[in-house]
């Protein structure tokens, strides 16, 4: 663990004393001290103060995995869902309720293996909702087993000859489903993660926030050290408008790049219903 | 000849127009005043060689079955309809297609199949189409023609009907089915003369027809529903199709999810975000949704599942009826996970009883699962709904400002019911988690509070277990047989005691559209006033029976139909007649142990 992780471990605990249930010790973070989702916890403290959102009207809603104990660290309502199902979940309560900020948080292999048939329809139908997938290239929670966006040739207990099957790239996935909002961030880079994470919550539409967040517990090729090495931001003078050149340099491997890929307006799904029910807004005669 | 009711039965293959003859003679019936019953029976195919057939049964007096067999049959094609032929009861005529004249119909090949003692009346469906509405199109509206005049029926609601249904399509088109169903008439009465005649209300008041699947929707829209999510699937869909117009009215909506796994998970955080929400499904949908399910025991979010029965297991018999699912329903979550399950018998059961599920499920916070099955969900029967329209209708127990204070979403309570904070309200913040959790929603796996939690759950149930209302008994309270049943096959049921008792035997019935929980004390009294209880249910292994016999000790006889068809009133009412006569002669074996 470096000091700049460290940091972001105590400060993370120290926040999450600051929670709904800071008389309760069970609340305070589960992780391994250096893991990655340290990080895209305390940037989310941040975000929601930066933006001034009230804990009464945040719900976080995630699915299972290390990445996902998170409702149970922050100052909101918290809804740990089922392993692959957050994204559906969060999806009922912003329909239910489009006052609620709704947030997800979820792993790689909740997100693209397990809930992999979920994310295109939430992406298609720009819910307005905020989708944090944490990126470690592993199954976590269960040990170390390959995920689907482990790299090829991963050794691990599930696969002892190293890993044969391509990995999934989750931002490319997301711009190709037709996100409006797609952004990659190393969670090394907590600033970059809190201004990223504070924009997705302001746009108006589906936003992936694709965190890649070490295991420092269980991988031993994906680390700081190595994704240090191989990320880099995306250019200066990049404009985030188009889609095409977005998955073009989502797809890159050298460098893997970090940043807004693309931010694009339209209507959200509510924008949509809201259109549909503009026609009744007449009184109804049952 | 004179008959107080009779089954008519459409049959024929996918272009027949077999359904528009169903909707039209029973539509014809209901404005005469005539109580009905309609069941279509398809299969799985869209088109191609697909049979499918519509049975009606109507009587000035309560409809509550099929019953057994059929009065006439309308032969819409041949090689579909020769196997129907056994179906029909003494006295029963066929009307089918002929090419000119009467003396072609041996060419056709349905005549030899029909016995002596049933009325054969070839009609040419085709040419009188042809002659009328200038295609073989209106070849159904022919066959109704015929049906009505042998039948005894009198023209005119027919025709109205028919004016009503086509007017949009404009005056030529009704003009010309009308005349179509003329023609069959007067084909008829030029060749035969009537055959039956069949009793109709002196004063008629028509009456509405509503399906047990409409029922389930509208009973759902009338008390509150404000989110659906759904994936089709048969014979569930058309209550998602019906919210799907209603709910964008009613400042709701209709979600159509990418599986059932992501509509029931919708489901779940609408519920947890304070709004009356559910799905509906078929036996496949309800497998896949059995973790989410679990979850909403867990997490003790409200959860309403309306699963229309079919044929099973796996994808199985998508047109069959079968009442298959209720061991699923009952057991089919990890650990003890337990939940209310719900039948409705008729399609009034099917409004009120969502609308209880509703009150249930918001109330003690638990899913609630409301089991209906193919043919209550699909036929068409009287409308006997009365109407509760409480649209801001809500059951929640909400916090004490005392309660609030230390607010925890799980509190231990003596009715296990903890009081409920929805997000968007203040001052009480809290995760809910699948996981096992102490009392302020926290994760905790301390073997004391896992059993403290466990007996707040199932705590809930004694609780709803007290506030049910009493389970129905029906019949001869004094009788040694009782029966007990659920869901749809009530109605024969009813029908089956009726026979037995005009034949010399008595019976009674306990039956409640509550499966679990059950008021206990009841089912158990009543079983004790039995020396024999039978139980009749739509599956081959018996699973009501298993869940009776488990409960309360019982050895019933259990009567196994195991779907594809609604259930036969005469085969109850002979087992009831057979086990009475062995009461006669044998010293009966306890039916408590
Ligand atoms: C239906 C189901 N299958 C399997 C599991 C076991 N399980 C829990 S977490 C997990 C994988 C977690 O990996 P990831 O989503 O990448 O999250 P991470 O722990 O890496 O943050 C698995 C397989 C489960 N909870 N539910
Ligand atoms: S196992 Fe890996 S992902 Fe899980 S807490 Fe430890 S470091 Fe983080
Ligand atoms: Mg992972």
């Amino acid at each position: 663990m470096n000091l700049l992780q460290k940091r972001h471990v105590l400060q993370s605990f120290e926040r999450a004393k600051a929670t709904k249930a800071r008389k309760h010790r069970d609340t305070l973070p589960t992780w391994c001290p250096g893991c990655g989702h340290f990080t895209p916890l305390q940037a989310l403290y941040e975000a929601m103060e930066d933006h001034a959102i009230e804990s009464k009207d945040f719900v976080l809603v995630s699915g299972i995995g290390c990445s996902g104990r998170f409702p149970f660290f922050i100052k909101g309502f918290g809804l740990h869902g089922l392993h692959g199902r957050a994204v559906p979940i969060a999806t009922g309560v912003k329909l239910a309720n489009p006052e609620l900020e709704v947030v997800i948080v979820g792993g790689d292999g909740d997100g693209v293996g397990i809930g992999g048939g979920h994310f295109p329809h939430a992406a298609r139908s720009n819910f307005d909702l905020t989708y944090l997938l944490l990126d470690n290239a592993i199954y976590g929670l269960t040990k170390g087993q390959t995920s689907p966006t482990s790299p090829m040739g991963m050794v691990s207990s599930t696969s002892p000859y190293g890993n044969i099957s391509k990995p999934l790239n989750a931002s490319t996935m997301a711009l190709t489903y037709g996100a409006t909002f797609v952004a990659r961030v190393f969670s090394q880079d907590r600033d970059e993660c809190t201004k990223l994470i504070g924009d997705a919550m302001k746009h108006k539409g589906f936003s992936l926030v694709h965190v890649l967040s070490p295991c420092i517990e269980f991988h031993k090729t994906v680390t700081y050290d190595s994704v240090q090495d191989e990320v880099a931001r995306l250019p200066e003078d990049y404009e985030p408008t188009d889609r095409v050149q977005a998955l073009v340099l989502s797809e890159s491997t050298d460098p893997i790049y970090t940043g807004l890929f693309l931010k694009e307006d339209a209507p959200s799904y509510l924008d949509r219903v809201a259109e549909v029910r503009k026609q009744f807004e007449a009184p109804v005669i049952a | 000849m004179k008959k107080q009711h009779a089954t008519v039965r459409f049959c024929g293959i996918a272009g027949d127009g077999i359904v528009t003859s169903g909707k039209v003679f029973s539509g014809a019936a209901a404005d005469m005043g005539l109580d009905v019953l309609v069941n279509d029976n398809f299969s799985a195919e869209i088109r191609g060689l697909g049979k499918s057939t519509t049975d009606i049964r109507v009587s000035p007096t309560r409809v509550r079955s099929m019953g057994d067999g059929i009065d006439a049959l309308v032969a819409m094609s041949v090689a579909e309809s020769i196997p129907e032929i056994k179906d029909i009861t003494e006295h029963g005529f066929v009307i089918f297609d002929c090419e000119n004249d009467p003396d072609t119909r041996k060419e056709h090949g349905l005549e030899e199949y029909i016995p002596e003692n049933l009325g054969s009346f070839a009609v040419p469906l085709k040419r009188l189409s042809n002659e009328n509405a200038r295609s073989t199109i209106a070849r159904n509206i022919v066959s109704m023609g015929a049906l009505s005049y042998l039948l005894g029926l009198p023209p005119d609601i027919f025709t109205e009907l028919i004016d009503r249904k086509l007017s949009k399509k404009g005056e030529k088109v009704v003009q010309r089915n009308v005349d179509a169903f003329m023609a069959g008439r007067s084909y008829c009465d030029e060749h035969y003369g009537p055959h039956t005649t069949l009793d109709t209300p002196k004063d008629p008041e028509p009456k509405k027809l509503v399906t047990g699947n409409q029922a389930v929707a509208q009973g759902a829209l009338d008390c509150g529903l404000k989110f659906f999510a759904g994936y089709p699937i048969t014979p569930a869909t058309t209550i998602m199709e019906i919210v799907a117009k209603e709910l964008p009215k009613l400042d709701g909506w209709m979600l159509q999810a990418e599986d059932e796994i992501a509509a029931i998970g919708a489901v779940l955080g609408a519920s947890f975000a304070g709004k009356r929400a559910m799905t509906s499904t078929a036996g496949p949908g309800l497998a896949l949704m059995s973790e989410m399910i679990n979850m909403g025991v867990m997490s003790e979010v409200p959860l309403v599942i309306a699963n229309v029965q079919r044929g099973g297991p796996s994808t199985g018999l998508p047109t069959k009826v079968e009442q298959g699912d209720l061991n699923i329903a009952m057991y089919g979550g990890s650990g003890d996970s337990p939940r209310v399950v719900m039948a409705p018998t008729n399609a009034e059961e099917c409004y009120s009883g969502i609308q209880y599920a509703f009150d249930i499920a918001e109330r003690f916070q638990t899913p609630v699962i409301f089991l209906s099955d193919l043919f209550l969900g699909q036929r068409t029967e009287v409308d006997r709904i009365e109407r509760r329209v409480e649209r801001d209708r809500s059951t929640r127990v909400k916090p004490t400002n005392d309660e609030l204070t230390s607010y925890n979403r799980f509190a231990d309570t003596e009715t296990g019911i903890s009081p409920w904070v929805i997000p968007g309200e203040p001052d009480a913040l809290y995760s809910v988690t699948g996981l096992e959790h102490s009392e302020t929603g926290n994760p905790n796996f301390d073997a004391q509070v896992h059993l403290r939690m466990q007996e707040k759950r199932y705590r809930k149930f004694e609780t709803l277990q007290k506030e049910l209302p009493k389970p129905q008994v029906i019949g001869d309270l004094d009788a040694e047989i009782g029966l007990s049943c659920w869901g749809s096959v009530r109605g024969a049921v009813i029908e089956a005691m009726d026979i037995a008792r005009e034949e010399g035997v008595k019976s009674k019935m306990i039956v409640s559209m509550m499966i679990n929980p059950q008021r206990e004390d009841d089912f158990r009294a009543f079983f004790e006033s039995c020396k024999e209880v039978i139980i009749p249910e739509m599956n081959h292994s018996g699973q009501y029976a298993a869940l009776m016999k488990s409960r309360y000790g019982i050895r019933p006889r259990e009567m196994h139909f195991p779907g594809v068809t609604p259930v036969s009133p005469r085969k109850i009412a002979d087992k009831i007649k057979e086990v009475q006569n062995e009461l006669a002669t044998e010293t009966p074996r306890l039916a408590i142990v």
